[in-house]
């Protein structure tokens, strides 16, 4: 049983702060420096969590968030990582995936049931479409790490940018060197350390080489002291992207490093020995065990058995052996290995068994381990000799048989990884310029030589920052001074199997032997098919072991096999880092205060808010928006259009800009008029429309949509930087002000207010004048967008509120409303007009809007145009279509045509039109059902089918006498 | 350690803007001092006030309302080749110890490395904002003129302050090292 140690010398914990907690309702105390993860095994809980799939109880196994055993929950914070997160005093922490809690779920029968859960045993489920949904309900059921509480508060969390010169990831002996290295060149470093405090693993082996732990005091002290250096300590990389800039998340926010130079000295990864049981909770990797004992003085048992294919896992033999742990033996797949290590615990009298491996390891009641079968190595790999097994009596078993270098950031980098055979193991080639791999994930082993060469890339790195080493030159792929610390096969077969290759996800060897079996025989197919390394280790214990698997079954070398792609997130990244505080970056006009002062329900339109409609007491939201537009029809209405965009043209060859950018034709406007514009992209696709005001001979002003205003000019700075043509364009969108004045009384409000004459005959319909209104300089267009006789008032920013006002109270008299964006889609609507991106769609163009009226082909040239020509040709596959709809009931915009069981179109507007008394509609409709009379059929949401007529539009004052001239149709 | 921060709006001041290929000789023909080179600033009058160069042909003018106002009456005429922009930018002034590490949460431009001998103007996103960034002396330390479009000015001027009121400006320089 693990158990906390007298004082070590640097150990992470506070003694003197005791922190009271429970897990799973019972009560333990652990420290202050404490992790969920060490003060759960300084209190001798050995079983932490239940697994994935078999839920079969498990321990701690790296210490080091590489493995998910020790994954909580913790009140409303669902995957908590119990071997990075910091004890607090009275946290409530539950394991995860437990019916019924730890001791008793209920699940861990679905052990018992592995022989009937094959590989790909999900996809077999859903093979079939019967009981796909019945399966469906049960995986969810019994599936999932943690329970999401959607009712849980936001937690809004900064992201923020930060820049150094050179980055170093790892704060272990190399990190250290690599930083104080740099620093000492000139740079400016950013030493990031996944742990709560710096050192990584310096200090394992300590009882062979007692100055390691001197070295690692001095460079944390002098790293400390270092002003050019700062530190994040329980901080990882989680991504690396293009010209390095890495992702960090720190515990409660996320940082965008932007970095000259980065030096990797993320160290290597303990990948576990696989045999028989090799999940009970008191096996551990070796490291993991030095963790626990150097920084929180935890003993990992009583009586220890060392498996070891490696110095390190020797090294990590003596370390207990220093504290008065019990080593019972080690157990050496190697033969003839020679080392310090090695000698040092033969003359402790320590059993080693060399050439031999673990076989299969007991549990007793409780499940905790209580011994482990070891046998010599047979003559294949992955075979033992059983017949010469023995039992050794233990409650601790240490995993030291192999190391994968932690190179998954190189790889998001660009490097190729590539497979020494020699070594066993993978290293990083062709690194990107500025990048530099450090210490132990360069393959560099020994203390002494880490420190170095964390030095070497320290500067190497410095130098690339500094600029004064091109940045093609790229250091840092050292020769290896120590030989393979990985054995080429740990893995040992068991008929009984439960051999597991990947902790995340319960797999066995011959699950991924199976595999390979049914034809998922590489890498990415394997991950894919058995989802090794897809759980929330990402295959950092299991990636390698699993590609080993595969090549023995295929008889390839792991070199020849490869490795699947590395991609971010290095660990998972809680989901409230990524989201940062959601910025929603929210327009509002300058009338936004009338609005609230009005009671405007707001709607988003794009980015800006605009007003819905405006409430009224008692009054139903349709009947406010019936009134709207009956104020508009009948009296006067006024609405804010300050979000069309507002773009100005100057310049010579301001006109043939238009001309080109437009369908429709500019050059040849009045001054002083305005015309309708179709915008269409180089497919013919509509894309945008609005009014184009000519004021001048050079001078032109002209409106977009909403939604478009940004990316059409945007488009249109791009024209014109290709086409070169002599003009200039200003964006005012959000720097002018815009409402509309409609209705029949509208005119002589307005008149009220300017000095211009509104009359027909001095501005008529279509019109554009300048002048005052209100005394604010203004733009003045005659439109007729919601169908009766209406101004379109454009006016600087902060004339804004003074004109509303006035207009306001010019309209008094006359019961003026204000009115929002859905009484004016019923306006447009009555008319006919269409919204673009509302009535097309993506691949809508001018024909099958029934818009060609608003295009010239016969121009030399406008964008799209080409494209149109073909499509005219080729006739439409839609045409939008004014409907009647006949029954009472009201379809929805997206309902469909149906037509003999087919799809025949789609609505695009729908509403109540109480000017027509009946209800209206446009839609998209096959060609062949587009004639006046022709009745159709609309699916609504329940399956009800309505009735509906084609009729001509516009279905208000279709000859446009109202907007024209401001009498009665 | 804790950082002050302080944002506050600029409201004591106009602006306007021209552009074409004549803008430049015609500011200058007025007596308004010409940035030599595109993305930086000129003081005018004596400071109270500052002439930004965003393109080769792009000009931002800020001053009193009534120097605005004669520049813009001077615009209205039409000279060849100098077209008005109209602008009602909103305008914030931000300072303080901590400034930069409010910055650093709404751009991605490391404004501490701008060479301030070079009156660099910064066009740039912030939060999803177009704005203009002049940075300035302060004493020792620095403070930030930061201009957007009026549209996203609540926006911008309450995100700021959340994320002053929040924050207080952490060091980098973390606890845990020994």
């Amino acid at each position: 049983m693990m158990r906390r140690l007298p004082p070590m010398a640097d150990e992470w914990i506070d003694r003197s702060r005791p922190l009271a907690f429970r897990f799973e309702a019972a009560a333990y105390q652990g420290f202050g420096g404490d992790t969920i993860s060490s003060a759960l095994a300084a209190a001798g809980v050995m079983t932490v969590g239940r697994s994935f799939k078999y839920h079969r109880r498990r321990g701690l196994l790296s210490a080091a968030n590489h493995d998910s055993n020790a994954i909580f929950q913790i009140g409303r914070r669902p995957t908590v990582r119990g071997d990075v997160t910091p004890l607090e005093p009275g946290l409530e922490v539950t394991a995860v995936n437990t019916f019924g809690g730890l001791e008793r779920d209920k699940a861990q029968l679905i052990d018992r049931l592995a022989p009937f859960l094959p590989v790909g045993f999900y996809y077999k489920a859903f093979h079939g479409k019967r009981l796909a949904a019945r399966w469906e309900r049960l995986f969810r059921r019994l599936t999932g790490l943690g329970r999401v509480d959607l009712a849980a508060p936001r937690e809004p969390t900064p992201k923020r940018y930060a820049f150094c010169h050179v980055l170093v990831i790892g704060g272990g002996p190399s990190g250290l060197s690599a930083a104080l290295a740099a620093a000492a060149a000139g740079a400016r470093v950013l030493l990031v350390e996944e742990s709560a405090q710096l050192g990584g693993s310096g200090l394992h082996g300590s009882a062979l080489d007692p100055a390691r732990a001197a070295t690692i005091r001095t460079l944390v002290a002098r790293v400390a002291a270092d002003k050019r250096i700062d530190v994040l300590c329980s901080t990882y990389a989680a991504g690396y992207y293009d010209d390095h800039w890495v992702a960090l998340a720190e515990p409660h926010r996320l940082s965008k490093v932007r970095a000259r130079a980065v030096v990797l000295a993320s160290g290597a990864i303990e990948q576990p020995t696989v045999f028989r049981n090799n999940d009970l909770p008191g096996i551990l990797l070796a490291s993991g065990a030095q963790r626990l004992l150097y920084r929180y003085a935890i003993a990992p048992g009583s009586r220890v058995c060392v498996v070891a294919a490696n110095d390190q896992a020797c090294e990590a033999a003596l370390d207990l052996l220093a504290q008065g742990v019990e080593v019972c033996a080690v157990i050496d797949l190697r033969r003839g290995a020679a080392g310090e290590a090695l000698a040092r615990l033969r003359g402790a009298k320590v059993v080693i068994l060399e050439g031999w491996a673990p076989y299969e390891a007991h549990a007793g009641a409780g499940g905790a381990l209580t011994a482990i079968t070891v046998a010599p190595l047979g003559a294949s790999p992955g075979a033992v000799v059983t017949a010469q097994a023995r039992r050794l009596q233990c409650d601790a078993v240490l995993l030291g048989t192999g190391w994968a270098p932690a190179l998954q950031l190189a790889a998001q980098a660009g490097a190729r990884i590539v497979f020494d055979e020699s070594l066993q193991r993978h290293r990083a080639t062709e690194l990107p310029p500025g990048l530099f791999v450090a210490g132990r994930a360069a393959g560099v082993g020994d203390f002494v030589a880490r420190v170095a060469h964390g030095s070497q890339a320290g500067v190497q790195a410095a130098a690339v920052a500094a600029g004064t080493v091109a940045a093609g030159v790229s250091g840092g792929a050292p020769g290896d001074v120590v030989p393979s610390s990985s054995h080429p096969f740990a893995i040992i077969d068991h008929p009984g199997g439960k051999n597991f290759v990947d902790f995340d996800e319960d797999l066995q060897v011959r699950d991924l032997e199976n595999a390979a079996q049914e034809g998922f025989d590489s890498v990415e197919l394997m991950k894919r098919y058995s989802t090794v390394g897809m759980g929330p280790s990402q295959g950092k214990h299991s990636n390698v072991n699993a590609v080993r698997v595969l090549a023995r079954k295929r008889g390839l070398s792991v070199g020849e096999l490869g490795l699947t792609t590395a991609r971010p997130m290095y660990h998972p990244v809680p989901l409230k880092l990524l989201a940062g505080r959601s910025f929603n970056a929210e327009r509002k006009t300058p009338l936004d205060s009338r609005h609230t002062a009005l009671g405007a329900v707001w709607m988003p339109a794009a980015n800006w808010r605009r007003p819905e409609y405006y409430p009224r007491p008692g009054v139903t939201r349709e009947q406010c928006i019936r009134e709207e537009v009956r104020a508009v029809r009948e009296r006067i209405g006024l609405i804010d259009v300050g979000t069309l965009g507002k773009i100005e043209i100057y310049g010579p060859e301001a006109g043939a800009f238009l001309d080109r950018v437009y369908a429709g034709r500019y050059s040849d406007l009045k001054v002083g008029m305005t015309r309708y514009g179709l915008m269409l992209d180089e497919s013919a696709t509509i894309i945008d429309d609005g009014v184009i005001a000519r004021l001048g001979e050079q001078r032109y002003y002209f409106t977009t949509t909403t939604s478009g205003s940004a990316t059409v000019f945007r488009e249109l700075l791009r024209w014109n930087a290709l086409w070169g043509l002599q003009c200039a364009l200003v964006n005012v969108t959000g720097h002018r002000a815009a409402v509309n004045i409609a209705g029949p009384k509208s005119r002589a409000a307005l008149q009220t207010l300017t000095n211009i004459d509104l009359s027909d005959a001095a501005f008529p319909y279509l019109a554009v004048r300048e002048g005052q209104v209100a005394g604010v300089a203004a733009r003045l267009m005659r439109v007729g967008f919601v169908g009766e006789i209406g101004y379109e008032v454009h006016v600087p920013w902060a004339g804004a509120a003074r004109l509303w006002d006035a207009l306001i109270e010019a309209g008094r008299r006359d019961e003026l409303r204000a009115f929002g964006v859905e009484a004016q889609r019923v306006l447009r609507l009555e008319k006919g007009h269409l919204i673009v991106s509302q009535d097309t769609d993506g691949l809508s163009n001018p024909v099958e809007a029934s818009s060609m009226w608003a295009v010239k082909m016969q121009k030399p040239y406008f964008v799209g145009q080409r494209s149109l020509r073909i499509l005219q040709a080729r006739g439409p596959r839609q045409l939008l279509t004014g409907l009647e709809i006949l029954d009472g009931r009201l379809p929805r915009e997206s309902h469909l045509i149906i037509e003999a069981g087919e799809i025949a179109g789609r609505l695009t507007s729908v509403a109540r039109s109480a000017a027509l008394g009946r209800n209206v509609a446009l839609a998209m409709l096959r060609p062949d059902l587009a004639t006046v009379g022709r009745e159709l059929s609309i699916r609504v949401d329940d399956g009800a089918m309505v009735r509906a007529k084609v009729v001509p539009t516009p279905f208000y004052d279709p000859a446009g006498e109202r907007q024209k001239s401001g009498v009665a149709a | 350690m804790s950082a002050v921060v302080q944002c506050s709006l600029v409201t004591d001041r106009a602006r306007t803007g021209c552009k074409g290929a004549g803008a430049a000789a015609w500011l200058a023909a007025h007596s308004i001092p010409v940035p030599p080179s595109p993305n930086t600033a000129v003081a005018w009058p004596e400071g109270a006030g500052l002439v930004a160069r965003l393109g080769s042909s792009e000009f931002f003018i800020e001053g009193s309302a009534s120097q605005i106002m004669a520049l813009d009456t001077a615009m209205a005429g039409s000279p060849p080749g100098v077209y008005p922009v109209l602008r009602a930018d909103t305008a914030f002034l931000i300072e303080g110890t901590g400034v930069h590490e409010v910055l650093a949460q709404v751009c991605n431009i490391n404004f501490a490395a701008q060479e301030l001998a070079r009156s660099p103007v910064i066009m740039t996103l912030m939060i999803g904002v177009a704005v203009l960034v002049l940075p300035e002396a302060a004493g020792a330390a620095r403070r930030y003129r930061i201009w957007c479009d009026p549209s996203f000015g609540e926006y911008l001027g309450h995100e700021l302050g959340v994320i002053i009121g929040a924050a207080g400006a952490e060091p980098i320089r973390a606890a845990g090292v020994t």
